[in-house]
């Protein structure tokens, strides 16, 4: 028995193309197959293919599928399936990005190939989540009651309460061990409470709990990108469309830079996560195409010198000024957050420290997006993709500069570009790494530094012991499904 | 004390709450800055001398919050209060002197909104307005002046009918002159305690409103905020973040009401000689 965050329940069904598993936040399907893994170290695995490769112009990706995997109503799970999946994907998603994707093909029945309208090299990571539905049983109302090759079989739900798994026993893939998963979706308080009553086996927490671990359990600590980091609106500000974009203080990269040497971290997850958090110096700290040049070192002193230099001297009050602009900008976060909120404030309290004027604004997401582009909003993200750094450094279709946050570099844009054109994953890790700092530009402190980023924050769970977790794979963004990736091979010691 | 009569001890407590009320509302507008600094080598600090009230989880004065925010609900609903009863004021007076016409249409608007639940009309209306102070000002001024219209309605209309206001018009008196000379003195008592017992409705609805999430926002210390902040908190057993500041809203709440019960009594004709 696993509760989650209520939000965690998947408004729209177990399907993959409204987002189950592949949506705002990414985990393992479960109920379905997918063509490829990621491994515990976030390398490539296999699921259903057996070999997969792709063209020298990175326009055609041949995937092999096994041939022994039936879906749970008996029927066997062919190419063509995987080329309806994808296309009705392609059709109907308005969650997942699948514009890059041409149309699938079955050429066998243990074939398909997928073309491409540009070289994408990060789709197997799409691959990776994208969960495989029967063509034969496919309907609009396929969300409800999904059939599928996966681990696991729906067995009941309940809709705003709960889910029940049970293991499907014609599985291909290793042993499943856990053959009952129960899944309650509620909020942070009551989760607490079905630990205290000892009702759930693992149950999500927050930092602001983790004191109270109850008898019979302890508390697991699992590290993940979840982080939370803020946008430096890197141009002057200016109108466009009536909406301001831009912001004149934040426009200075003496401004930027500073802010990201003047924030002592490690106080900062002390102080608002309990210790329960990584620095986080980059949206992409530890996954393979992170790249260590992000990293900076707490240096107030470093971070006034700065300012100093580039004309922003200390007023009276001890607030820097600037031709009369004064060095003062605001930083949002959505209200219902408190942990954002702590980071807002702390932020704005480490940066009075330097000079640097923050004061603090709760924004709801009906306005935060369009804010955002004028002034700093305390963002959560954090994805076993790199087209993360894409979506938030690179500029946006139609425009000249970056989608949430105005800021353009023709350079780092190129690297990206060149990395998603690449033919090989691997090779493309290297040019991802150089979008963020090629040893001249890039968006690290030597760079542009158009966001910053702070920390990540740890998943924690109450988990009854005895029960063994397996190995946790690096959680990204979102405090739910995550965790279960790998419930089959969860097991009870005592 | 005991050589005073009743009227005096009433003048008193009159006096007195609204002495504790200035205090407040002004040591509220003092304290703005120490009520949003945090500083978390301080959080979670059971109530003690130097924070009578605590701290949060952000290490946050609770008792500058306490009244930062009382003194915040005590701004709103003092302006939301005065507008509303401006409304009243005229459309009371509007539905008894502008003939049947206007007199059916204002009774039909203040039906219409007293027949819509209360706080449902005042959250449509906040949204609408953008929530925020302004959204909470105006939503709380578009609700709360019916049954004070109603009252001053009835008022007028009577005191149309008396002899002394017949008199006036037969000798000739201009409509201004009667209604500033006669008709005034006597709506004043009416009107300004209708104000008065206003505001108590009104500072508890813009603290459920901010309660609900959809006034004020987070940044702010209003005490619909603090509650809300610390329902999280109680189940750790952090009683100090909501039990104070709730005590203390009640407490403004029953002093805006003490004070006007007695200037009721004090200057309404029908019980001032009780």
């Amino acid at each position: 028995m696993v509760t989650m965050t209520a939000s965690s329940e998947p408004a729209s069904g177990f399907d993959p193309a409204y987002g189950w598993g592949a949506g705002e936040h990414v985990h393992e399907p479960l109920i379905q197959s997918t063509l490829l893994v990621t491994n515990p170290d976030l390398s490539i695995g296999m699921d259903l293919a057996t070999e997969y490769s792709v063209s020298e112009d990175g326009l055609t990706w041949t995937v092999k599928i096994r041939d022994d995997v039936k879906f749970t109503d008996g029927e066997p799970l062919t190419a063509s399936d995987v080329a309806f999946t994808y296309n009705n994907c392609k059709e109907n998603s308005a969650v997942n990005d699948f514009t890059m994707l041409d149309y699938a093909e079955a050429v066998d029945d243990t074939t398909v190939e997928f073309h491409m309208t540009t070289p994408f090299s990060p789709w197997p990571y799409t691959m990776a989540i994208t969960g495989i539905v029967p063509e034969h049983a496919y309907d609009e109302n396929y969300g409800m009651n999904p059939i599928g090759s996966g681990r696991y079989i729906l067995k009941q739900w309940d809709q705003g309460q709960q889910i029940i798994l049970e293991a499907n026993p014609d599985y291909y893939g290793k042993e499943i061990k856990m053959k009952r998963v129960t899944i309650l979706f509620m909020d942070e308080e009551a989760s607490l409470a079905a630990a205290m009553a000892g009702e759930a086996d693992v149950s999500y927490t927050a930092s602001t709990f983790a004191e109270m671990v109850p008898d019979g359990y302890s508390l697991m600590a699992v590290q993940s990108v979840d982080n939370r980091g803020f946008n430096l609106p890197a141009v002057p500000a200016q109108e466009v469309d009536g909406l301001t974009v831009g912001n004149d203080v934040l426009s200075d990269v003496a401004v930027r830079r500073a802010i990201n040497i003047g924030i002592d971290r490690e106080e900062m997850i002390e102080n608002v996560l309990g210790g329960y958090g990584t620095l986080a110096y980059s949206v992409c700290d530890q996954m393979p195409w992170y790249n260590e040049a992000s990293e900076v070192a707490y240096d107030p002193e470093g971070a006034k010198a700065l300012l100093e230099e580039a004309g922003w001297i200390a007023g009276e009050d001890g607030i820097r000024e600037k031709d009369g602009v004064r060095a003062s900008f605001t930083i949002m976060y959505h209200p219902s957050d408190s942990v954002r909120q702590a980071l807002a404030e702390e932020t704005a309290n480490q940066l009075k420290e330097i000079g640097l004027e923050v004061t603090t604004e709760a924004a709801g997401w009906d306005v935060a997006y369009d804010k955002a582009q004028s002034q700093p909003l305390m963002w959560g993200w954090g994805a076993h993709s790199p087209m993360e750094l894409y979506n938030i450094y690179h500029t946006a279709p139609d425009s000249e500069l970056a989608e949430y946050s105005p800021y353009a570099n023709e350079t780092v844009d190129r690297y990206m570009d060149e990395a998603l054109a690449s033919s090989d994953l691997e090779e493309s890790y290297e040019l991802w790494q150089k979008a963020q700092y090629d040893g001249t530009t890039g968006v690290t402190q030597d760079g542009d530094i158009p966001w910053v980023w702070l920390c990540n924050v740890d998943h924690l769970y109450f988990v009854r012991d005895g029960l063994n977790v397996a190995e946790q794979k690096i959680h990204p963004h979102g405090h739910g499904w995550s965790i279960v990736n790998n419930v089959d091979q969860w097991e009870w010691t005592e | 004390m005991r050589t005073w009569n009743r009227r005096k001890t009433m003048v008193f407590w009159t006096v007195f709450s609204l002495i504790l009320l200035i205090a407040v509302a002004v040591a509220g507008s003092l304290c703005s800055e120490a009520a949003r600094t945090t500083d978390f080598s301080r959080k979670n600090l059971m109530p003690c001398l130097q924070y009578p009230f605590g701290t949060d989880w952000m290490g946050r004065d609770m008792f500058a919050r306490t009244l930062k925010g009382l003194s915040l609900s005590i701004l709103i609903g003092t302006l939301a209060a005065v507008i509303s009863a401006c409304i009243a004021l005229l459309l009371g007076i509007g539905a008894a002197t502008l003939g049947k016409r206007a007199d059916g249409l204002i009774t039909w608007i203040i039906d219409l909104i007293m027949g819509i639940p209360h706080l449902l009309l005042l959250i449509l209306i906040c949204v609408a307005a953008g929530r925020g102070l302004k959204g909470v000002i105006i939503g709380v001024a578009f609700t709360h002046w019916t049954s004070l219209a109603r009252l001053i309605r009835a008022e007028v209309l009577q005191l149309k009918e008396s002899p002394y206001i017949r008199i006036a018009e037969k000798l000739g008196k201009s409509r201004w002159y009667i209604a500033k000379n006669h008709m005034m003195p006597h709506l004043v008592p009416q009107f300004v305690v209708g104000l008065v017992l206003m505001f108590p409705h009104a500072i508890l609805h813009e603290s459920s409103i901010t309660f609900l999430g959809f006034g004020l926002t987070s940044e702010q210390p209003a005490i619909g905020i603090i509650l809300a902040e610390s329902m999280q908190y109680l189940v750790l057993g952090k009683w100090w973040l909501a039990l104070f500041p709730g005590l203390a809203l009640i407490l403004v709440v029953v002093l805006f009401y003490l004070l006007g019960e007695n200037l009721r009594r004090l200057i309404d004709p029908g019980s001032a000689h009780e």
